[in-house]
């Protein structure tokens, strides 16, 4: 088991360099000068001059490269745009996006795998198609839209909660409901699906003909077979929220890592850009990981590999 | 019983005056601060923030006239090469150091010295800052300025506290998180990606401001959630909300709206390289055939206003030339004579980057459309674009129309004239000092006013330049005229006494909360 969990970590470092490599070719390949967006309206081609000397914009791209990955060894890069020391910049942020992305996986996954059971336990019944059209609806429905309709109704007509920003447990609210309504209902779909193939097998016929209490068969022989998938999906998830979820954060002004690096390819801030992909690149290779520990969790079976 | 109530009166006035004090305003912004260090702050939204910490030696107000800040009065010696700047006593910096004549050179000499981002607004034109004594320092140019004062004024020109330039200044990043000045408010926390929070300077020199305690800009992404949180009573002032919301807005009665107009104007630069657009008549019937009015009222809800000038109505030394008045009529007459009936153009614009920038830009090729003019309106993304429209390799010179947005800095004309029509600024000069004129303009006669405006220090004859100047670039149509922006804000209607100036910047430092 140690061995296994070494041997994925070690894996990270291919996968981290290769990101940055793409990230790196992307960014440069793109037009757009960061020197002349960074010194703004009415600047001197002396001032754009001088920014494009001070970060090395003039260099060739490979040693660009190589001063980026040597700045990340000896942790002394700093974001174009703001000049602050990039690590100093982005981590506050990822621990707030990480906060949002925590609390909005749990709610997701309580809803989304409670109305996943219940449906495919009393499949057709009025729960089930309530369940279903809600998923569709969870799916379908642009997140954008659903947070501004959120704040509307609870923030500016009813006033219950703040229409947005980051404070107490209250602010978290509104923007985990709606990142989480949707991954809920994926949760919801992929629940049902693996659920009613695994209600057909016939070892769950075999225990029920056994005579088994009905509740001691659902949650002890279905349930447990049936979350690997839904394992998976909720990881998967995880992995994309950790990401940084750029819409949310607009619409409620939570200070996360998405909007700042989508902020950051605007203004052409390589440096901000590549170690804000790296750093979201690692977190879903961990989030992998994690889900694979919790198979062997779930699944005995699993333990030996 | 008279003494009574003269008491009471007095009393009365206490109370109503000490009510002014005390409170906090959240203030909604779009993106983060990106630096706090006046010689590096590139974008509107740091300097809003800024101008509460850092004040500089000559300020300008709400009309865009310069006032005395922290230099109480000056003179100009020498022709004009020389200026004496007074400098007010008994103020200190948050910090506790001494605001005076050697606190001022310093920060010139470090302005330069560590070649901040915006030096280039002073280099090749302060050749060196004097001490005269405590409390008087001479300012030395190379050259004559009628500019120099509007540029001392901007963000650039704000001191910085010694003491600060002593303890960060070897680094702008640490610089730029621990902001020292003069201001009405001081510098409390700054968290990044969230907000900045300024605390009441107790020991302003201006008496009895500011009257807050506090204020705490806040960063929404989202214009419809800034609507939404001032709206809801979590915030206190916004701007820029989305014109299809404002009539909403104005309704609203918890809610003020105030509309200012800036020195911004938005037009649509015409690229005089190549035919057809090398021709005049092209140019001038593009101008005709574009109704600027309805522009403004339908797709503008009131939120700009038709232009004349390649200045704001608000910039000094805008001069009104009469433009080009709605005529499709003589649009088409002059497109005959120049022999271009069927006419295709492209027309490349940004998107999101000034209020409705791609729908103007579609709404043109409908008003063009009409004049036998067919227009392909291309949008590319703000960084893309700007590497193509502002570009000195003569491969990317092919584009011929371009939406664009300009604002003096400076709100007066000469940062309007020289970058975008002098013709030592084209594109194609490689020792352009401001290369911004991408339409290949290029006039002897606006070159040498130009020149004259740039060292004429009698505002008669200055205005005179301007005016001449202004009425023959509009005659040469290098731009189709579009309109000025104005700034809209929202606010609580508690919140008064903010100033909202046409060089979009937002003061609070006399701004109070009613109860």
């Amino acid at each position: 088991m140690l061995k296994f969990v070494v041997r994925r970590l070690l894996l990270l470092i291919p996968v981290v360099i290769g990101v940055s490599i793409v990230s790196f070719s992307i960014m440069h390949m793109i037009p757009g000068d960061p020197a002349r967006i960074i010194a703004g309206e009415g600047a001197t081609i002396e001032d754009i001059m001088s920014i494009r000397t001070k970060y090395g914009l003039d260099r060739p791209l490979i040693e660009q490269y190589l001063r980026f990955m040597k700045g990340i060894i000896t942790n002394d890069l700093r974001s174009i745009r703001t000049e602050r020391p990039i690590l100093t910049e982005l981590l506050p942020r990822f621990a707030n996006t990480a906060q949002l992305a925590l609390v909005s996986i749990v709610i997701s996954s309580v809803i989304g795998v409670t109305l996943g059971i219940v449906s495919a336990v009393k499949r057709n019944s009025w729960i089930d198609t309530f369940s279903m059209v809600f998923s569709l609806v969870g799916v379908s429905m642009p997140i954008f839209w659903l947070g501004i309709l959120l704040i509307i109704l609870f923030a500016v007509t009813l006033r219950w909660l703040p229409s947005g920003g980051k404070g107490g447990i209250e602010h978290l609210i509104l923007p985990a409901l709606t990142l989480g309504l949707a991954t809920s209902a994926i949760i919801a779909r992929m629940t049902r699906a693996s659920m009613l193939e695994v209600l057909n097998q016939d070892y769950v016929r075999t225990v029920v003909a056994f005579g088994l209490p009905r509740r001691k068969v659902i949650y002890k022989y279905v349930l447990r077979n049936a979350m690997i998938p839904v394992v998976t999906v909720i990881g998967l998830q995880f992995g994309y929220l950790l990401g940084g979820a750029v819409l949310t954060e607009s619409v409620f002004g939570w200070p996360g890592l998405g909007r700042f690096v989508v902020d950051s390819i605007f203004s052409r801030d390589y440096i901000a850009v590549q170690v804000g992909i790296m750093m979201i690149a690692t977190s879903f290779v961990l989030v992998n990981l994690l889900v694979d520990l919790v198979y062997a969790l779930i699944d005995p079976r699993l333990r030996r590999g | 019983m008279r003494r009574f109530l003269v008491l009471l009166l007095a009393l009365l006035c206490v109370v109503s005056f000490a009510a002014k004090y005390g409170g906090t305003v959240r203030f909604l912004i779009g993106v983060d601060v990106t630096t706090l260090l006046p010689g590096n702050i590139p974008d509107s939204i740091s300097t809003i923030v800024g101008m509460h910490i850092f004040e500089g030696l000559v300020d300008i107000d709400e009309n865009l006239r310069i006032i005395p800040a922290l230099a109480e009065s000056w003179e100009i010696l020498d022709n004009g090469t020389a200026y004496v700047f007074h400098l007010r006593r008994n103020v200190k910096f948050h910090d506790g150091a001494d605001f005076n004549a050697y606190a001022v050179k310093k920060n010139f000499d470090y302005l330069f010295s560590a070649n901040l981002r915006n030096a280039g607004q002073y280099k090749g034109i302060i050749k060196e800052v004097q001490v005269i004594d405590d409390y008087t320092v001479k300012i030395v140019l190379f050259a004559p300025n009628s500019s120099i004062l509007y540029r001392l004024a901007q963000s650039t020109g704000w001191i910085v506290s010694p003491q600060a330039i002593e303890k960060y200044g070897s680094d702008p990043a640490l610089m730029s998180k621990n902001p020292v000045g003069t201001g009405p408010f001081m510098f409390k926390e700054w968290k990044a990606g969230e907000s900045v929070e300024l605390v009441k300077n107790p020991n302003y020199w201006r008496q009895g401001l500011p009257y807050l305690d506090r204020i705490i800009f806040r960063v929404v992404a989202e214009d419809v959630s800034r609507v939404n949180q001032v709206r809801a009573g979590d915030a206190d002032f916004m701007y820029n909300p989305p014109p299809a919301l404002f009539a909403a807005l104005q309704q609203d009665k918890s809610l003020k709206v105030e509309v200012v107009p800036t020195v911004r104007t938005i037009f649509i630069g015409l690229n005089t390289l190549r035919p057809p657009l090398s021709d005049v008549r092209v140019r001038q019937a593009l101008n005709y055939a574009v109704d600027k009015e309805k522009l403004c009222r339908v797709l503008m809800k009131g939120l700009a206003k038709p232009s004349d000038s390649p200045l704001s109505s608000r910039t000094f030394g805008y001069y009104s030339t009469g433009g080009y008045p709605y005529n499709p009529e003589r649009a088409r007459q002059l497109l005959k004579e120049a022999g271009y009936e069927n006419l295709k153009l492209e027309l490349i614009t940004p998107k999101g980057r000034y209020l409705n920038d791609y729908e103007t830009a579609v709404a043109i090729q409908g008003m063009l459309k009409e004049v036998g003019v067919t227009v392909d309106v291309k949008p590319i993304e703000w960084g893309s674009y700007v590497s193509k429209i502002l570009s000195r390799k003569p491969e990317d010179w092919d584009y011929q129309m371009f939406l664009l947005g300009w604002a003096p800095g400076t709100a007066e004309g000469h940062q309007v004239l020289f970058p975008l029509f002098h013709s030592s600024n084209r594109m194609d000069n490689p020792n352009a000092t401001m290369a911004y004129n991408n339409s290949f303009y290029s006039n002897p006669k606006v070159d040498e006013l130009i020149d004259k405006i740039a060292v004429e220090t009698d505002e008669k004859k200055l205005l005179e330049y301007f005016k001449e100047a202004q009425k023959l670039v509009v005659q040469d149509a290098p731009w189709i005229f579009l309109y000025e922006m104005n700034i809209a804000a929202v606010m609580r209607k508690e919140l008064q006494g903010v100033k909202i100036y046409p060089t979009e910047r937002v003061s609070l430092a006399e701004a109070w909360i009613e109860h």
